[in-house]
C-alpha cells in the first residue's frame, strides 16, 4: 500500500527521470489550454463591454426601446423595415400610467456635412429635448435641442466632438454655420466624448431637433424609434404588454398579424447579447476542446511508450510490494500532473496573450471565471481519461515480464 | 520456512504450452544458504520467481512459514514481498535518476507506515554493504559492483526473512563478483536465509547446499561440502596481487 505523500513523491521522481517526455507532453496541453482561456477572457470582455456601453446608453431597468419594423432580435438583419411608428403613437404611449416619458428619434441617411471648405460624412439624427438626459449624455460646450427649438423647426445643430474635430479642428463650433446636404444650419452646441465601441466611432454624429429632421431634412415623419421610460421598474412587463395593445389597435393590426414594431427590454438585450457571445465562445471552446483531445492523444501515447521503456522500474516497484493499484496511481498521478502543469502554463499563457491583445491590439477582454473553471476542469480530465490506458498497461505488466 | 509440493509451471504462449517445471518438491529450513544451478530453459529463474512470489504456480502447494501461498490474491503477495522477501537481481535494477539513498528506501515506500527511522535504517543498510559514504550518488556515478551492493542493501533494509538473488555476479567482474558473494555470506552468517540462482559454479560452491536443476526436475539436492568462503578468496587475491 502506499502513501499519498509517497504516491506523488514518486511520480515526480519518475517525471524527473523523463522530463524530456513529460515536456513533449506538456506542449500541446499548453496550447490548448492557453487558446481556450483566450477564447473565454475575449468572450467576457465583449460581453462586460456591452454591458458598461448598455449602463452609459441610460438603458436603466426603468425603460425600454420600441425599434420601427417587426421580427425578432437578431434576426431581422436583411428584413425590409417598415417605418410605421409615428410621433402621435410616442404621444399615446406618454399619455399611459405609468410612463414617465416618451423619446422619440429620427434618424436621416448618412449625410455629408460642411463648413467652410471642410466636409465630413455623418449620421443625422432629430430628437427631442429629453433625449440626451435619458441617455445620461451631456453637453461639452453651449446647449441641447430645446423646446422653442422642436416647435420652430430650428435649423440648429448639435455636433458630436469627432464632426466638430473634423469640421472646426481646434476652433470653437459654437455660434458657426455649417450645411447639412444643402440646408444651412447653425450649430448651438458640442456634446461630450463617449469613445469608440469596437471600431464604432460614438462621437461621429450630429443631433438636429426632432422636428426639424421630419420637416426639413428627412421630408417624412415616421420614427426609428423610441424610448419609453416608466417611473419605476415594477411595471416593465405589464406597460410592454400595455404598449403592445396600443401599437397593435393604432396601426389596425388584425388577431394573428405579426407586429410592425419591436419592443426590447433592457433584460432581453442583456439576455441576447450574452446568448450571442455564449454561443461564439461555446464554439471556439469546442474547437480548442478538439486540440485538447488532440494533445490528450499524444499525452497517452507518449506515456504509452514511457511504459514500456520503463518496465523494469515497475517491476522493481513490484517486486518489493508495489500493488497493481499502486503502479496504476502512480501513473495516473504523473499524467495528472504533467496535465495540471500543462493546464497551468496554458493558463498564464493564455492570460499573458489576451493582457497583450488587450494592450496592442486594442481587444477587450476579462478575467474570466469560467474559462480558469474550463482550463483547470479540461486539464485535469484530458490527464486523467488519457492516463488511463497507460496507467492500465502499466498496472497489468506481470512482475517477471516487467524484470526481464 | 519454505515448503514445496509438486510445485508445477506451465506458460501458455499462443496455442503452445511449455512445461517448465514438472513438480519441484523442495524444503529450505530458515537460515540456509541454497544455491540453485542448472543449464539454460532448466527453469531455475522460473522456480525462483515462483519463491519470490513473483509469479504463481500452476499446480501445487508452497507453504511460507506454514501458510499457504499459492492461493493468495496480488495485493497479499505484494505485502508478503514487501514484507518478508527481498531481491538481488542480474541486472541491478535501481531506479536510474534516483540517489543510493532513495533507492533503499523504496520498499518503505510501499510498507503502508513509512517508519520514522526509515532513512536512519537506510543509511544503516547501505553502511553494512560498506556504501556509508555513496549515499547521495546515483547509478550512473557508481560502479557495477557498488551499483549491485546498493541492491543488496534494497533487498535487506525492511528486514527480510529471505534474500533472493537472481544471477547477482553475472554483470559483475571478479573482484565485485567476490565482495557481493561475501556480503550475501555475511547475511547468510547473520541467520538470514537465501536463495540464489547462478550458472558459475564458483559461485554456487559458496552456497551452503546446492538444487541442481535440468529439464524442470530436481536432479540433485545435497550440501556443499566446505563452502569456499568469499571472504577468504579476496584477502587471497589481495595476497595473489601483492
Amino acid at each position: 500500500m502506499i502513501l499519498p505523500y509517497r504516491l506523488l513523491k514518486a511520480a515526480l521522481g519518475s517525471l524527473w527521470a523523463f522530463r524530456s517526455y513529460a515536456a513533449l507532453m506538456m506542449i500541446g496541453l499548453v496550447i490548448g489550454i492557453a487558446s481556450l482561456t483566450v477564447i473565454h477572457e475575449i468572450g467576457e470582455g465583449a460581453q462586460k463591454m456591452v454591458g458598461d456601453r448598455m449602463a452609459s446608453m441610460g438603458f436603466g431597468a426603468n425603460a425600454f426601446y420600441i425599434s420601427a419594423g417587426g421580427g425578432k432580435l437578431g434576426v431581422r438583419h436583411g428584413m425590409k423595415r417598415t417605418m410605421t411608428l409615428t410621433p402621435e403613437d410616442a404621444e399615446a404611449i406618454g399619455r399611459l400610467d405609468g410612463v414617465d416619458q416618451v423619446v422619440p428619434h429620427k434618424n436621416v441617411a448618412r449625410t455629408q456635412i460642411s463648413a467652410g471648405g471642410r466636409h465630413t460624412n455623418t449620421r443625422v439624427r432629430g430628437t427631442p429635448p429629453g433625449w440626451a438626459a435619458a441617455r445620461n449624455w451631456t453637453v461639452q460646450q453651449g446647449r441641447f435641442v430645446n423646446l422653442r427649438d422642436l416647435v420652430t423647426f430650428n435649423r440648429v445643430a448639435v455636433l458630436g466632438t469627432t464632426v466638430a474635430r473634423e469640421l472646426f479642428g481646434g476652433a470653437i463650433p459654437v455660434g458657426k454655420r455649417v450645411r447639412i446636404g444643402r440646408t444651412p444650419f447653425t450649430v448651438v452646441g458640442v456634446m461630450d466624448s463617449k469613445g469608440s465601441f469596437g471600431h464604432r466611432d460614438r462621437d461621429d454624429f450630429v443631433i438636429v431637433p426632432f422636428t426639424t429632421a421630419t420637416k426639413r431634412l428627412a421630408r417624412d415623419d415616421k420614427l426609428n424609434g423610441m424610448r419609453v421610460m416608466l417611473v419605476s421598474s415594477d411595471r416593465v412587463g405589464e406597460i410592454k404588454a400595455e404598449v403592445t395593445d396600443v401599437l397593435r389597435e393604432r396601426h389596425n393590426l388584425a388577431p394573428g398579424v405579426p407586429e410592425d414594431f419591436l419592443i426590447i427590454t433592457p433584460d432581453e438585450l442583456m439576455q441576447f447579447i450574452t446568448r450571442q457571445s455564449r454561443s461564439l465562445v461555446a464554439m471556439l471552446t469546442f474547437i480548442s476542446a478538439v486540440s485538447l483531445f488532440v494533445s490528450g492523444v499524444v499525452i497517452m501515447n507518449i506515456m504509452l511508450v514511457a511504459v514500456s521503456e520503463r518496465s523494469y522500474e515497475i517491476g522493481v516497484r513490484r517486486a518489493v510490494g508495489a500493488r497493481r493499484r499502486d503502479i496504476m496511481y502512480q501513473v495516473l498521478m504523473e499524467s495528472l500532473i504533467v496535465a495540471a502543469a500543462g493546464g497551468l502554463c496554458g493558463l498564464g499563457l493564455g492570460v499573458l496573450l489576451s493582457y497583450l491583445a488587450t494592450i496592442l491590439l486594442n481587444i477587450p477582454t476579462a478575467f474570466s471565471p469560467m474559462g480558469f473553471a474550463w482550463a483547470l476542469g479540461f486539464s485535469a480530465g484530458v490527464g486523467l481519461l488519457f492516463g488511463l490506458a497507460p496507467a492500465r498497461k502499466a498496472a497489468l505488466l506481470h512482475p517477471v515480464e516487467a524484470l526481464r | 520456512m519454505i515448503r514445496l509440493k509438486q510445485i508445477t509451471k506451465t506458460y501458455h504462449r499462443g496455442k503452445v504450452d511449455t512445461e517448465v517445471l514438472l513438480g519441484i518438491d523442495l524444503h529450505v529450513k530458515a537460515g540456509e544458504f541454497l544455491g540453485i544451478m542448472g543449464p539454460s530453459g532448466s527453469g531455475k529463474s522460473t522456480l525462483l520467481h515462483i519463491l519470490g512470489l513473483l509469479d504463481r504456480p500452476s499446480d501445487g502447494s508452497y507453504l511460507l512459514d506454514g501458510s499457504e501461498v499459492a492461493d493468495l490474491n496480488d495485493d497479499e503477495l505484494a505485502r508478503l514481498r514487501n514484507a518478508k522477501l527481498g531481491f538481488v537481481f542480474q541486472a541491478f535494477h535501481l531506479l536510474p535518476k534516483a540517489t543510493a539513498l532513495d533507492n533503499v528506501l523504496l520498499p518503505f515506500t510501499y510498507a503502508g507506515r513509512y517508519p520514522k527511522d526509515a532513512v536512519a535504517k537506510a543509511e544503516k543498510a547501505l553502511e553494512r554493504v560498506g556504501l556509508g559514504h555513496r549515499l547521495t550518488h546515483r547509478p550512473g556515478e557508481m560502479s557495477g559492483g557498488e551499483c549491485q551492493r546498493v541492491a543488496v542493501a534494497r533487498a535487506l533494509v525492511n528486514d527480510p526473512e529471505v534474500i533472493f538473488a537472481d544471477e547477482p555476479t553475472g554483470n559483475l567482474d571478479q573482484r565485485s563478483s567476490l565482495e557481493v558473494m561475501a556480503l550475501l555470506q555475511g547475511l547468510n552468517q547473520e541467520g538470514r536465509t537465501i536463495v540464489l540462482v547462478t550458472h558459475d559454479s564458483s559461485v554456487g560452491c559458496m552456497c551452503g547446499r546446492m538444487l541442481r536443476l535440468i529439464y524442470g526436475k530436481v536432479a540433485s539436492d545435497e550440501p556443499v561440502e566446505n563452502p569456499v568462503r568469499a571472504q577468504e578468496q579476496i584477502g587471497l587475491e589481495a595476497g595473489g596481487a601483492d
